[in-house]
């Protein structure tokens, strides 16, 4: 019988890891508490006052590390706990109820905590409420500060070790980062949370967001899948094998990769393959790999990162850390995808009406200030300016007015930025797949996005679950409109790069070549595969087989035609 | 004593990094500094060195803070949070 199960989240950092399951325990269930004598409560207020002197010493090594470190933004969680560690709702409640009630400081911290742990529970916002993990942290290093004499406040670990817990504070995560820490899922957070911040800058596979994770007990075998945001507990031996081989994989071809050899397919046609990241912090990794370019940072996620209206000087920092980082390789910068509940993250929830670059000609006062953060990093290397969900030529004049404006206001104030940046359009609306031969003389540049393009043709939701499988981008109503897209701008001198999902599987992207693309984007965890793929295809063959698959009329005896082509 | 109201002009409200930075500003004045959030008729109070505190006013996007200091440097006190707030 087999115990395999797979438990759904949130993709939060991509990478698979494979390990055992190591339970992170709530603090308040493995301390001791008593009563003291009331002479001895002057000691236990002695001891509570070291413990926060330490957390605050050990708090502020971290900070110095984080700020020299690829994620300096993140140092500032660490200021959050630091000033806990200086509210007086929170110290001189404690130092009063060791005197008060005479018990040890444990006791007094894990009722303060309690107390205040309830004050966020009532709390309506959902963002706020999830701040509790700030606080848990801090009790949880004064907790262990108060029993225990060394300064690291987590075990050795002896095996390759998936951290499982309600929530994993981001400065366990810091300081796991050079034990056997293999990936991580938690209950609680989003993929813009620090701790998933921190997953992403150490390269972790993370999964959040799992409704129950009680069935899990430390020891157990399991597998994350960061890419797919999934987790395999008690996998079988022949998924377990079968994972193996894709980490295995995926380290040797990065190794070969890391080579600056061209990608080309196997009768020595070029392709252009390049890795869409999420994340400033995946810049790094892009980097470590040298991809050849990034066809889609798509920025939503990092834009509304900060609590409030992003800054533009920090904007700028960052944008201009991701292109040094990847420099010389060109870097496309999607603007702000998002509708008006921009707070899901991914846009999903967000009214059709009020979507990506129609969202931003409504709220002009954050998409200026996008600009001018791009612009004003444009020259720390090569940007390139995507602009999303485009669906009309009235909506894209006025945006690449208001980019001209932009322009001009930072000439006048002497603000240096390349003023030949290219503007793109990403075509993921039939209204543009329709119209782009129109758009091509106002642009530099397109995007093919098949995700959303394949989700409006077919008039598919994509995240309802029971219409999945009517999802395909082997329906010819998709084929055509690749090959008008492909045919209308083929003589336009607009390059063309596909941007979505369909690029990374080897039947949709050997499609996708067949009918003339040459230039894809796949996401950082499909570079590798992607590269050996597009090497085993012969591009002859792929144009006879898309001649042959634009006759059919099924979806799936297209599909089937296809896989059984490239074997 | 000065007194003032302000409207809470960041996008996601009184957030933790805002929050933070209420806390920093106070910390650089010797007057006794308070945040009042009226809450169906009811105050609700937070000393502006209470990153705790300023958590548990849920001060949202849009809401009405009083901002109160009592000191030698009140005044300034009471412009520079004002402005910080107004965002």
């Amino acid at each position: 019988m087999s115990d395999e199960r797979i438990i759904r989240g949130v993709m939060a950092s991509s990478g698979i890891a494979i390990g055992r399951a190591i339970r992170i325990f709530d603090p308040s269930n493995i301390s001791y508490n008593f009563q003291v004598e009331v002479d001895d409560t002057a000691r236990e207020v002695a001891r509570f006052r070291e413990s926060v002197e330490k957390c605050r010493k050990q708090l502020e090594r971290m900070q110095g590390e984080l700020r020299g470190s690829s994620i300096p933004e993140s140092s500032y969680f660490v200021d959050a706990h630091l000033l806990i560690l200086k509210d007086k709702l929170f110290v001189d409640r404690i130092v009063d109820k060791i005197q008060a009630e005479a018990i040890n400081a444990e006791w007094a911290i894990q009722q303060v905590s309690g107390e205040l742990y309830e004050a966020y529970d009532r709390l309506h916002d959902d963002y706020l409420r999830e701040r509790r993990i700030d606080l848990e942290d801090i009790v949880r290093r004064m907790l262990h500060n108060l029993r225990s004499k060394s300064s690291s406040t987590v075990p050795a670990l002896s095996y390759d070790a998936v951290l499982v817990g309600r929530s994993i504070p981001p400065s366990t995560l810091f300081e796991l980062r050079s034990a056997r820490v293999a990936g991580l899922v938690t209950e609680t957070g989003s993929p813009l949370s620090h701790t998933s911040i921190v997953a992403r800058s150490l390269g972790l596979p993370a999964v959040v967001g799992i409704h129950d994770l009680s069935g899990i007990s430390s020891g157990d075998p399991m597998i994350v899948n960061g890419s797919r945001g999934f987790v395999i507990c008690d996998p079988d031996p022949s998924t377990l094998k079968e994972y193996r081989q894709k980490t295995r994989q995926q380290r040797s071809t990065l190794r070969r990769s890391s080579g600056t050899a061209p990608c080309t397919t196997q009768d020595g046609v070029r392709i252009s393959l390049g890795a869409n990241i999420n994340f400033c912090e995946e810049a790094q990794s892009a980097a470590a790999n040298r991809m050849e370019f990034i066809g889609l940072y798509r920025t939503e996620f990092d834009f509304f990162r900060e609590d409030g209206k992003p800054s533009e000087d920090d904007l700028t920092a960052q944008y201009s850390r991701v292109l040094q980082a990847l420099r010389p390789a060109p870097v496309t910068f999607r603007t702000v995808d998002v509708g008006p509940d921009w707070k899901s993250g991914d846009g999903t929830g967000s009214s059709l009406a009020s979507r990506g670059l129609r969202f931003s000609l409504e709220n002009q006062d954050l998409f200026k200030l996008q600009l001018r953060a791009l612009l004003r990093a444009s020259r720390n290397g090569r940007m390139r300016i995507l602009l999303p969900f485009v669906s009309t030529i009235d909506d894209l004049d006025a945006a690449i007015e208001i980019i001209a404006g932009v322009k001009r206001d930072l000439a006048r104030h002497h603000h240096r930025y390349d003023r030949d940046v290219p503007v793109g359009v990403m075509i993921e609306t039939p209204a543009a797949a329709q119209t782009c031969d129109l758009m091509a003389p106002r642009v530099d540049f397109f995007c093919l996005g098949t995700n959303d393009l394949i989700q409006y043709y077919l008039v598919i939701d994509r995240s309802d679950q029971s219409a999945a499988q009517l999802y395909t981008p082997f329906h010819p109503a998709i084929l055509r409109c690749l090959h008008q897209v492909y045919t209308l701008l083929q003589y336009s001198g607009r390059p063309v790069t596909v941007c979505g999902e369909m690029a990374a599987d080897a039947a949709a992207a050997a499609v996708l070549l067949g009918l003339g693309f040459t230039s894809l984007s796949v996401s950082l965890s499909a570079y590798p595969r992607m590269r050996e793929t597009i090497a085993a295809l012969n591009l002859g063959k792929l144009r006879e087989l898309a001649g042959e698959i634009m006759k059919m009329d099924s979806p799936k005896n297209i599909e089937e035609r296809v896989r059984s082509t490239i074997g | 004593m000065t007194e003032r109201e302000v409207v809470v002009g960041h996008r996601l409200g009184l957030h933790a990094r805002a929050a933070a930075r209420v806390v920093q500003l106070a910390s650089q004045y010797q007057s006794t500094i308070a945040l009042f959030r009226n809450d169906h008729g009811k105050d609700v109070e937070a000393d502006a060195r209470s990153i705790l505190g300023i958590l548990f006013l849920a001060a949202a996007h849009g809401s009405t803070l009083t901002v109160r200091a009592d000191g030698i440097d009140e005044n300034d006190a009471v412009s520079t949070i004002c402005e910080y707030l107004r965002g």
